[in-house]
């Protein structure tokens, strides 16, 4: 009797076309991928990518190295120098963030008082050899020239949920 | 006793006490900022108040004296309300910007607003603003705005420092912690305010910004720098010394710390640090690999003992080395046959060494100190000397204790002086005869004595407990042996115990390490008049460190072999033939045996820098080079062990000496000299930390003398004058000091600037430059 039935489902293709149902559907229905890297997928305001210090409009910094986000980081990705400026400030010398270690989990950017210390939107950056992903000061503060629109934007939005 | 209820909980306590001891006795704590133990009660910041049943309002328990039967509830709704009261009150002239506060993470302020503020502020209008201060290079009251008004840092200056720097000034919203007219802090026990300073008002101008709390990791040490033995916390981050702390204990250095124990870090890693062994050649220093420098030294000792006889190395150490450094290069000479060996590099008499029973040491414990009632401190410049023993004296004084002094210059003690004789230096053996003739006829019921010594030996008389002690000064005397005979009797008479202050962190180990002479050496003076063909220097810079620079250099210049065991390049560079860099005492780990003979062990807080070790395994290993026998210790603690192995060290403390007759010297003619080693130029980590050189006590020494003896030389306060002593003469101002006795210069030594003088004692003249 089983014989029988399975001999009538591989005669009729039964299995064959329930496949193929499958793929028709999806052949039919609206797709959900995107056509990387000429479309992308929306980005939510709060999305933790490549990191950025911030400054204020005058230009100044906005780190004042407490040192909050070096405490807190549970990668122990970040390293931090600290300094009195000429002015007197207490001034970072030195801000490193191995983005090898880094697990993006945005605890620097919550724990920054000054909101000095952000993760951007930005997913699509590399390294070729070591060491390519050791960000410093200036590079890290270059991000943040470059995107500040942007960022500011992202936490004008996020403003209200705090 | 008293039986009190604090939160349901049964607490036997002592009548008299306060609520807040009662509490912290038994485990309660209650939040406080202005109550320290130390100090007296202010009760001006409120934050300790507390329910206490049948009183109508809250009580602040640090003024609150214990009743029998007393309930107090520290976290009743009423306390915890009026708690919460006051930190609102608190915070609303506190900024509230503790990430960039130095602070921060160490605040008293921050931690008690976690438990008792509000989650938002209710006030809005404008914060009030003090003004920062500069009050020297070693407290930094950069942001008195954070101040609280507590007045620790007041009552620390008022009741342990002996003096009122800081006070407070104006009232209410303008109340501000001020300077006074001389703008700066000059206490030798400043550093102390920033510990007590519960916010980030007063913190360390050193250490500004260089750390958070959190990064730091602690190390336990011992004070390298005087013989007290305080307790530290050497605070490191990645392998450097950012920070020292005081570790309370209540036996040595309660919770204090000197300035020179505190900010001393500063000087470990400066540019002159050695940090490569080197050899000089033809006149020339090349860095070396270890192996070559120390086949070099070995070879140079062993040619200067075949060819010249091995009674011609001497080898000298300081006081600052630990017990294992000087344990080995004792045996080291000891082993190629040499008896040369000394610590006691600014002794001028050695004349006690055969009649002397034991190590010289303190003679009591320090916590005695505190018991004693009546004092006689014989030849000290006890303030800067010993800061923290001197702070232990003031507070005996305070209780009722009675100081009295007999010393050759009369700095101000900051605590008041029953009695005291300012004598010239070769007076004073004298004065103490006279002081001990006195106390024996006092004894025998005279009446109507007069003058100072007299008056010295009817304060002694009438105490309990005498402690009779005898300063750096007294030991460095050219007649020190009297000085003690002297003081012993005096002792013995007034039923009391004598002592010494001890001059360095290890003048007691260095006799326990036996690396002293004996009879058949020389001593660290012979070995510098009678110029031996090889030195080899352990920490020591001979035109700082010695009693007669001039015959030190004079005498190391001319020796063929000299080996520097240093961990700076110093003046070595132009006599030295090899250069070994070793560890400075948060690079090793070694013991410290302080002067009431309390032995205690460290390890090293950080690395050696460069290539530098530990100075006991440089010993052990050119030990090992010289084919000595038991040169095979693998640990400093092996080393420790075997020095105190047969030791019975309190047995060993013995201040006692017989067959010494005191023989008042003639008078001498001409100016005679009297020296002091300033507080921030004992040892080469002090000479060399910036922060302590910038302060008023590390200023360039002048040559200070009385009023009349400046008129007889026609000089003028203020103008240059030539200081000669033997071959050498230094120009320095003269200066005017009154409470000098007639007849004497003080000029420092210790310093660079009359390194090219004499012996600290004797006769040197002045004259116009």
């Amino acid at each position: 009797m089983k014989n029988l039935i399975n001999f009538f489902k591989s005669f009729l293709l039964l299995e064959f076309l329930k496949g193929f149902s499958v793929t028709g559907h999806y052949f039919f229905a609206r797709h959900i991928t995107v056509e990387y890297p000429e479309e992308k997928t929306p980005q939510s305001f709060r999305f933790r990518g490549l990191h950025a210090q911030r400054r204020y409009p005058n230009g100044e910094e906005r780190c004042i190295g407490c040192k909050l986000c070096e405490a807190v980081c549970p990668a122990l990705a970040i390293k931090i120098e600290v300094a009195e400026r000429e002015d007197g400030t207490r001034r970072t010398t030195q801000y490193d963030i191995d983005l090898v270690k880094c697990i993006f989990c945005g605890f620097c950017e919550e724990s920054c008082p000054v909101d000095a210390i952000v993760e951007t939107r930005i997913y699509e950056y590399h390294g070729e050899k070591r060491g390519d992903l050791y960000y410093t000061k200036p590079m890290l503060l270059a991000i943040g020239d470059k995107y500040e629109e942007q960022i500011a934007k992202d936490r004008a939005a996020d403003a209200k949920y705090r | 006793m008293i039986n009190i209820e604090i939160d349901g909980k049964q607490i036997q306590t002592e009548n008299g006490s306060t609520v807040i001891e009662a509490a912290h006795s038994a485990g309660i704590t209650i939040p406080h900022f202005c109550y320290h133990k130390k100090l007296s009660i202010a009760a001006n910041c409120r934050m300790c108040l507390v329910q206490v049943e049948k009183a109508p309002k809250p009580l602040p328990a640090c003024a609150t004296p214990v009743a029998e039967g007393m309930k107090v509830f520290t976290h009743s709704e009423q306390a915890v309300k009026a708690q919460k009261g006051v930190m609102e009150f608190l915070l609303i002239n506190h900024p509230l910007d503790c990430p960039i506060c130095d602070q921060g993470g160490e605040c008293t302020l921050q931690d008690m607003s976690i438990g008792y503020g509000g989650g938002h502020s209710r006030y809005h209008e404008e914060k009030r603003m003090v003004l920062s201060k500069d009050i020297g290079p070693l407290v930094s009251a950069e942001e008195m705005s954070r101040c609280i008004n507590c007045t620790r840092c007041v009552r620390f200056g008022q009741e342990i420092g002996g003096q009122m720097e800081l006070g407070q000034a104006f009232r209410g919203e303008h109340a501000e912690i001020l300077s006074f007219v001389s703008g700066a802090v000059n206490s030798e026990l400043s550093g102390n305010m920033i510990d007590l300073c519960p916010v980030g008002a007063l913190t360390s101008k050193p250490f500004r910004y260089k750390a958070r709390s959190w990064e730091l990791s602690r190390r336990r040490s011992v004070s390298a720098h005087d013989s007290l033995g305080s307790n530290l916390a050497v605070q490191t981050k990645n392998n450097r010394v950012l920070r020292v702390l005081p570790i309370e204990n209540e036996d040595i250095n309660e919770c204090w710390l000197s300035d020179r124990d505190r900010f001393a870090y500063e000087g470990l890693n400066t540019a002159d640090r050695l940090t490569k062994p080197m050899v000089k050649q033809d006149g020339k220093w090349l860095e070396v690999e270890w192996q070559v420098a120390l086949e070099y030294a070995a070879n140079g000792l062993r040619q200067i003992s075949e060819e010249a006889g091995v009674e011609q190395v001497g080898a000298l150490a300081t006081a600052n080395s630990t017990l294992e450094e000087l344990y080995l290069l004792q045996k080291l000479m000891r082993g190629i046959g040499s008896q040369n060996v000394d610590f006691r590099l600014r002794q001028s008499d050695f004349s006690s060494d055969s009649k002397q029973q034991g190590a010289p040491w303190l003679g009591m414990s320090v916590a005695d100190i505190s018991r004693a009632d009546r004092f006689l401190i014989v030849g000290s410049f006890l303030r800067k000397d010993h800061p923290l023993l001197a702070a232990r004296i003031r507070l005996a004084v305070k209780k009722g204790a009675q100081a009295n002094i007999i010393h050759s210059a009369d700095d101000d003690l900051l605590m008041k002086v029953a009695n005291k004789g300012i004598v010239a230096p070769d007076a004073m053996v004298e004065t103490l005869t006279q002081v001990s003739k006195a106390l024996m006829a006092e004894k025998q019921g005279a009446q109507n004595t007069s003058g100072e010594a007299a008056a010295i030996a009817k304060s002694l008389a009438g105490g309990q407990h005498v402690a009779v002690l005898l300063g750096n000064f007294a030991q460095q005397h050219p007649q020190a042996a009297q000085l003690q005979a002297l003081a012993q009797q005096i002792a013995a008479l007034s039923n009391g115990k004598f002592g010494f202050f001890g001059e360095a962190a290890n003048s007691v180990g260095g006799y326990l390490a036996q690396a002293t002479p004996g009879a058949k050496g020389l001593n660290a003076a012979s070995m510098l008049a009678n110029p031996r063909k090889a030195y080899v220097l352990l920490n020591v810079e001979p035109e700082l460190d010695c009693a007669d620079p001039q015959q030190a250099i004079a005498s190391i210049k001319t020796a063929d072999t000299v080996i520097v065991l240093s961990a700076y390049k110093h003046s070595a560079m132009e006599y030295a033939d090899v250069l070994l860099p070793i560890a400075p005492f948060t690079e090793t780990s070694g013991t410290f045996v302080s002067t009431e003979g309390r032995v205690q062990s460290f390890k090293g807080a950080v690395k050696p820098l460069g290539e530098a070790r530990p100075a006991w395994k440089v010993l052990r290993v050119l030990g090992n080079l010289l084919k000595l026998d038991g040169f095979n210790q693998d640990t400093s603690e092996a080393v420790r062990d075997e020095t105190l192995k047969d030791i019975d060290v309190t047995a060993r403390l013995n201040n006692a000496i017989g067959g010494v007759e005191a023989k008042p010297s003639p008078a001498a003619s001409g100016l005679q000299r009297v020296s002091d080693v300033p507080i921030y130029a004992t040892d080469a980590v002090v000479r060399r930390s910036a922060p302590l050189q910038a302060t008023s006590d590390a200023a360039p020494p002048k040559a200070w003398m009385h009023s009349e003896e400046l008129k007889k030389l026609g000089l003028q306060a203020g103008t240059a004058a030539k200081i000669s002593q033997g071959q050498g003469s230094v120009n320095l101002l003269a200066e005017v000091d009154d409470k000098l006795p007639r007849g004497v210069v003080r000029v420092a030594t210790g310093h660079t600037a009359t390194a090219a003088l004499g012996a600290m004692f004797g006769t040197i003249t002045v004259e116009r430059a």
